[in-house]
């Protein structure tokens, strides 16, 4: 039972991420006699190469895209410079220009950026809509399940899309923030739907029912009793919408209706792309971003892959 | 005055069907029970599985959703608002000593939960009180600062008896509390719920399957069948002077450890099997349900047809 109950259970991220430093040593013996659920990730990923590398790769690219965008001046790399156009890689330009003479390096690299911050943002903010809507949903049940699950079905079914292309064009002030509203609204609802399916499970244990005797409040026990009880399938879900939320603001760029070219962004680089004689001459100005986005993407999937893999014990390695 | 009366209480579960999942028919899960438990005093629930005794259970405290019929608790009604004093003075013990703690918790802030729902202590107030339940349930200080996986069946069992008497409770519900556990320890967490029956002046509703427990550890004895009563009484009538025929199908069926006996034993049960099977329709009706409760002394209640007793 130590293991199998373990992992579901036995997962307290934050605590656990406290001790992980401070046990370092004992860690050993620790997980052979109580795994905790954050030790069994950790062990997974350790063990699953491909996985570990993702997530080395990504800490890096994180850390390197955004320590350089701080020092970089987005409005510099904006500005059209007619006297370097289609330039080559070179010393100056690492990456060559663009159309406009536009250092295509710096614009990688600012377009990562929002791209990953997009990515988390919108990971992070319909991660703590659709948990909070999914636990109340499961945990209530009865009407209250039906009505909210009904509103769920109504957003599902709106054409996304073109909702957001028609909410990115009445947005005024066009930016991250914004633009990561928009599509937290439209995509919170896959994870609300596991998420409940999770809670219904989990409200017809005794340890919820016994904090019903004893008189605790609702709120207090979908918040502190089910909700970490269910965070590895938090954190494998979010990991995992991660990958594809990276890749949305590229998406909707490339098709025009992302960020004006005065952002940077790696959908418009690849955008460039739609011209015959930049596909076939200048790879230096889409090809970067095109390995970037796609780096990125598999990267995340490979860590959340192994995540879900530890979920699980018959399909863990370790 | 009875610490808890139950009136005609009435459980049922709908069953859906359809397309538009509407109720077709219920489950009679409780079908007219009624019982009082004097203070004090041990009440035992027993019955086949799903012979509806933990519902009525969950549905006193509060857990299930009563159709009709009401729960008194020291005279008041408790049907269907449950107040905050109602919840202090009535607990629970769950069934599985596994699920019912929290497996993310510490031991402190399981059997903290009550406390801090009801009672504004200070952490140093809470932590001696906690020290002190610790060790009425015989497990050590440091215990505190552990989780539930790190205690066998036995002591998760007790911590969840020292959650359910942390607020000094009158009553505590005891569903199958010790059916999850090896005999050696159940009965160690028996004698230990009986000291501090006797130490808290606590009263007792105890559902169980077996027999020998309850024996054991009732004053005053019920079995049910399929939602309803069969036979209610003190635990020398019912184990001496059983008139239904489930009760003595039931008590036939304790295995005698005397082999000497074995012939005995064995002559009983096949006298008690020919009486099942030629008067069968004396004691259920065409539903194969039990009839309503007769008296046939002060305390001893039987389900029998009228007429029945009259041939006697």
């Amino acid at each position: 039972m130590t293991r199998v109950y373990g992992l579901s259970r036995d997962l307290d991220l934050w605590g656990d991420l406290m001790e992980l430093g401070k046990k370092e040593t004992q860690s050993q013996q620790n997980t052979e006699n109580n795994p905790t659920g954050l030790k069994i990730l950790w062990s997974e990923l350790r063990r699953d190469k491909l996985a570990l590398f993702s997530l080395i790769l990504l800490i890096v690219i994180v850390v390197f895209v955004y320590g350089i965008s701080f020092v970089m001046n987005q409005d510099e790399i904006a500005k059209v410079d007619l006297f370097s156009i289609h330039k080559p890689p070179s010393k100056e330009f690492i990456l060559g220009t663009d159309y406009g003479g536009r250092d295509v390096f710096g614009q990688l690299i600012i377009g990562t950026r929002n791209s990953l911050s997009i990515g988390f943002l919108v990971t992070f903010l319909s991660g703590v809509i659709g948990v909070a809507f999914g636990l109340v949903a499961g945990y209530f049940g009865g009407h209250i399940d039906n009505i909210l699950m009904r509103v769920l079905d109504f957003f599902q079914v709106l054409p996304f899309i073109m909702l957001v292309i028609v909410f990115v064009s009445i947005v005024p002030n066009y930016t991250i923030i914004a633009f990561s509203l928009i599509f937290t609204a439209f995509s919170w609802m896959g994870v609300a739907r596991l998420i409940r399916s999770k809670a219904l499970q989990e409200k017809e244990l005794d340890y919820v029912q016994a904090s019903k005797t004893l008189g605790t409040s609702h709120f207090k026990i979908i918040f502190r009793e089910v909700m970490p009880n269910i965070s590895s399938l938090i954190i494998v879900t979010m990991t995992l919408n991660l990958a594809s939320n990276i890749g949305l603001e590229s998406g909707l760029s490339f098709l025009g209706f992302g960020f004006p070219e005065s952002t940077p962004s790696l959908g418009t680089l690849l955008s460039y792309a739609t011209n015959p004689q930049t596909l076939e001459h200048r790879w230096w100005i889409w090809f970067p971003a095109a390995v970037m986005i796609l780096v990125l993407m598999l990267a995340v999937r490979n860590v959340g892959e192994a995540l879900r893999r530890a979920t699980d014990a018959r399909q863990r390695r370790g | 005055m009875a610490i808890l009366e139950v009136k005609d209480l009435k459980i049922y579960f709908p069953i859906k069907a359809g397309l538009l999942n509407r109720t077709v028919d219920h489950i009679k899960a409780v079908d007219g029970v009624s019982f009082q438990i004097e203070q004090g005093k041990t009440y035992g629930l027993v019955g086949e599985s799903g012979s509806g005794k933990s519902t009525i259970g969950r549905g006193i405290i509060g857990l299930e959703k009563i159709t009709s019929g009401k729960v008194y608790f020291n005279g008041v009604d408790i049907t269907s608002k449950n107040g905050k004093e109602i919840r202090k003075n009535l607990q629970m013990i769950f069934q599985d000593p596994y699920s019912s703690l929290n497996p993310r918790k510490r031991i402190l802030d399981i059997i903290a939960e009550p406390l801090r729902n009801f009672e504004r202590l200070t952490k140093k107030e809470e932590i001696k009180r906690i020290e002190e339940l610790l060790e009425l349930v015989g497990l050590s200080k440091e215990s505190m600062m552990k989780y539930p996986h790190q205690f066998s069946g036995g002591q998760r069992q007790r911590i969840g008896i020292a959650r359910a008497i942390a607020l000094k409770p009158k009553l505590i519900i005891a569903d199958e509390p010790v059916s999850a556990l090896d005999v050696s320890v159940q009965a160690q967490v028996l004698n230990f719920m009986q000291d501090i029956q006797k130490e808290l002046g606590l009263t007792y509703l105890f559902i169980s399957h077996d027999l020998g427990i309850v024996k054991h550890f009732c004053d005053e004895i019920s079995i049910m069948y399929k939602g309803r009563y069969v036979e209610q009484g003190t635990k020398e009538e019912i184990f001496n002077h059983p008139q239904h025929i489930y009760t003595k199908r039931l008590l036939s069926a304790i295995p005698d450890m005397n082999p000497s006996n074995r012939d005995k034993q064995f002559r009983i049960r096949k006298k008690v099997q020919q009486e099942f099977d030629q008067r069968y329709h004396d004691y259920f009706d065409s539903e194969g349900l039990a009839y309503s409760l007769k008296p046939i002394s002060e305390t001893h209640l039987v389900a029998l047809q009228e007429d029945v007793q009259k041939v006697r």
